[in-house]
């Protein structure tokens, strides 16, 4: 019978084909409307990492001022002080960890012919690369030893190599940064994680970077430093005095495997502040936290609160786009109530009437819904040309929100059908053949 | 055999309540062609309609073929109307959009048969009728007459026990009115029960069994039958 109900579908649609038409385009634009937000929040809040991000953890330490803590909700500290970061990394007690902060320079290139070019950098530990799944094209990253010994290493993104070397394997070769000799020992893939959840301090949604050096290269002044600096108290003269002071400007991520290990990690940095206590740090209550990869986007607020807002708007938009088309539904069969009445006589039963009218109520949606993608698939354009970079690759549709699409469009359709087909089928076939 | 037994239908609205059958008492038998005559506003089409279940009555009996009507529900008495009612209306109802061919495909459909023996049921039955030739058409292509032969074609293909015309001839001319007759009483010949409403005395003599409707009830019966019969 369902390729009956079709049929039947088609053959009312284009005999109708002007509701049909209206109720189509009230459906395509509620959908497009929602799945552009949608497709942008659902973007913006996706698991950059899915199959690692809950043994991922984010450190924090409350290194803050005693008298004013660090943010209106008590929360300690969304960075650490090069002190800390150091202790924790020499302590080397989880499976994985990486000490990083941004960082910035100029490469001059050994091709006379190129121009100098200031490069977007990271300064981090030899775990970085395995931590968070960094793919290479050529090479890899740094061992334990090169962090240890503070070499000079060097791993470059495609892009950096392509403009270098034109592409080819550069592993083994020299490059001068900020003056300094650095060995390429890797040239990383694409790899653009959104959100960039490993350093969201500086924007979640921003490329990542062009080089990687050794965390040491920033101790050693080999590369300058960038990103977010806080400080609650002066932090002395000289580079040293900086380096020894509270101020907060890197960052720790650590990998547990277990419950266990983040438990017993937990109780190792508890005891490492407590040790702090006696040289006169960490005056604050202890609140020390490990924190997995979404919950930690989900602390920061990485979706906005206006993309929020405009996801909600969008879905009363549909609502009403719907209501719409509830409204010419009900025109639609109630104008169709002798034919409902015939089929009543000659032996459909309600329930048969009503799979026919909702399977019809779902052939609209379903139009409606490939109308709403086309539509969703303008507007994301026009998101992107509005935000320019920083939406760059999050407007986007992939397949699971082309299926939702299509799912939304489907459930809205039979949803919206239920009343009008309801009404029809509810009539005594006897009053509807009257109006034949 | 279909029975009604002191079947009474009220229709209730605010303020009003309009007897339109009272004790209603009336067997048709396996094989009759019974006309029902009666002005207007008598209870014949409300008869015809509870008769072939679509419309309930408030209270009495009814039997068809030994089954109680009153105790079906929706899905029982859509599949009685399928499996042993055919209608023939006025104004033919057909589907507009579907042509001859789909037309009468809709009923075997709800029976749930096979494409091919709908196919032998369609064709058959188109031909029985003489519009074999034309299954592709319209409805909105063929004249009166044409259209309530696809509308008998319709409601004999599911081969029913009882066929219920709703005045069949009261939207043609006399000669397409004659064809139809001749049909029905063919199709009656062959075993198939029929009950006709209708307005035309003449028409109502050709039945076998005639009664009339008067303010809801069945009268002079057996005066009319007996001269039917004579």
């Amino acid at each position: 019978m369902f390729s009956y109900y079709l049929k039947i579908a088609w053959i009312s649609i284009l005999r109708h084909w002007g509701l049909s038409l209206l109720m189509i385009c009230a459906i395509g634009l509620g959908i497009g409307a929602a799945m552009t937000t949608i497709t942008v929040n659902y973007l913006m809040s996706a698991d950059p990492i899915p199959h690692k991000s809950k043994q991922l953890y984010y450190v924090q330490l409350d290194s803050w001022d005693v008298n004013d803590p660090f943010d209106e909700g008590l929360n300690p500290p969304d960075q650490l002080t090069y002190t800390d970061t150091t202790n924790l990394m020499n302590a080397q007690k989880a499976f994985r960890q990486n000490a990083q902060a941004q960082a910035n320079g100029v490469i001059e290139p050994n091709d006379p012919e190129l121009l100098p070019m200031s490069v977007s950098g990271r300064a981090n530990s030899a775990d970085f690369f395995t931590m968070f799944d960094v793919p290479f094209i050529y090479g890899s990253g740094w061992s334990h030893q090169a962090d240890v010994n503070k070499e000079q290493v060097i791993v470059l993104n495609k892009e950096i190599n392509d403009k270098l070397f034109g592409g080819e394997d550069s592993v083994g070769q020299t490059i001068k940064l900020d003056g300094n000799i650095f060995k390429i020992v890797g040239v990383i893939d694409q790899w653009q994680p959104k959100p960039r959840f490993y350093d969201i301090s500086t924007g979640a949604f921003n490329d990542s970077e062009d080089i990687f050096v050794p965390f040491s290269m920033i101790a050693e002044q080999k590369i300058g430093r960038s990103g977010n600096t806080n400080c609650w108290k002066p932090s002395g003269d000289g580079f040293q005095a900086f380096l020894a002071s509270e101020c907060i400007w890197t960052q720790f991520w650590v990998e547990l495997k277990t419950e266990q290990d983040k438990q017993d990690y937990q109780t190792f940095i508890n005891a490492y502040v407590e040790e702090q206590k006696a040289y006169g740090r960490f005056i604050r209550p202890m609140d020390n936290r490990l924190t997995n990869v979404m919950d930690w986007l989900e602390h920061q607020e990485v979706v906005a609160d206006d993309a929020k807002m405009m996801m909600a708007m969008s879905f009363m938009f549909l609502i009403v786009c719907l209501l719409n088309t509830v409204g010419l539904l009900l025109a639609k069969f109630l104008g169709k109530a002798p034919e409902i009445g015939l089929r009543q006589a000659l032996g459909a039963s309600r329930a048969t009437l009503f799979s026919q009218y909702i399977i019809e109520s779902a052939c609209i949606g379903l139009a409606g819904g490939l109308l709403g993608l086309g539509l969703a698939f303008l507007g994301l354009i026009g998101v992107e040309s509005l935000y320019g970079e920083y939406m760059q690759g999050l407007a986007t549709l992939d397949g699971t929100m082309m299926i939702l699409a299509l799912v939304i469009a489907l459930v809205s359709s039979i949803v919206s059908g239920i009343y009008p087909t309801w009404r029809a089928c509810n009539i005594q076939p006897a009053q509807q053949l009257k109006s034949q | 055999m279909l029975v009604m037994k002191n079947v009474n239908k009220i229709f209730q609205t605010a303020d009003i309540q309009t007897h339109a059958l009272r004790d209603f008492n009336l067997t048709v038998n396996e094989g009759d062609f019974l006309s029902v005559t009666g002005p207007s506003g008598s209870g014949k089409t409300t008869f015809l309609n509870i008769a072939g279940l679509l419309e309930t009555y408030t209270n009495g009996d009814f039997l068809l073929d030994g089954e109680d009507v009153g105790k079906l529900n929706d899905k029982g008495r859509s599949r009685m109307r399928n499996e042993k009612i055919g209608f023939i209306f006025q104004g033919f109802n057909l589907i507009p959009d579907l042509n001859l061919y789909d037309n009468v495909d809709v009923p075997l459909r709800y029976r749930g048969f096979n494409a091919k023996e709908r196919r032998r049921r369609i064709e058959e039955n188109l031909d029985r009728v003489g519009l074999a030739s034309r299954m592709k058409h319209l409805p909105s292509q063929l004249s009166g007459g044409q259209q309530q032969r696809v509308a008998i074609a319709r409601a004999l293909a599911t081969d029913p026990r009882f066929l219920l015309a709703d005045e069949p001839t009261g939207n043609l001319d006399s000669e397409m009115a004659q064809g139809v007759m001749s049909l029905l009483e063919e199709i009656n010949q062959q075993g198939t029960t029929i009950i006709m409403v209708t307005h035309d005395a003449a028409l109502a003599k050709r039945a076998i069994r005639q009664v009339q409707v008067k303010d809801g009830r069945v009268s002079e019966l057996d005066l009319v039958s007996h001269r039917a019969i004579a």
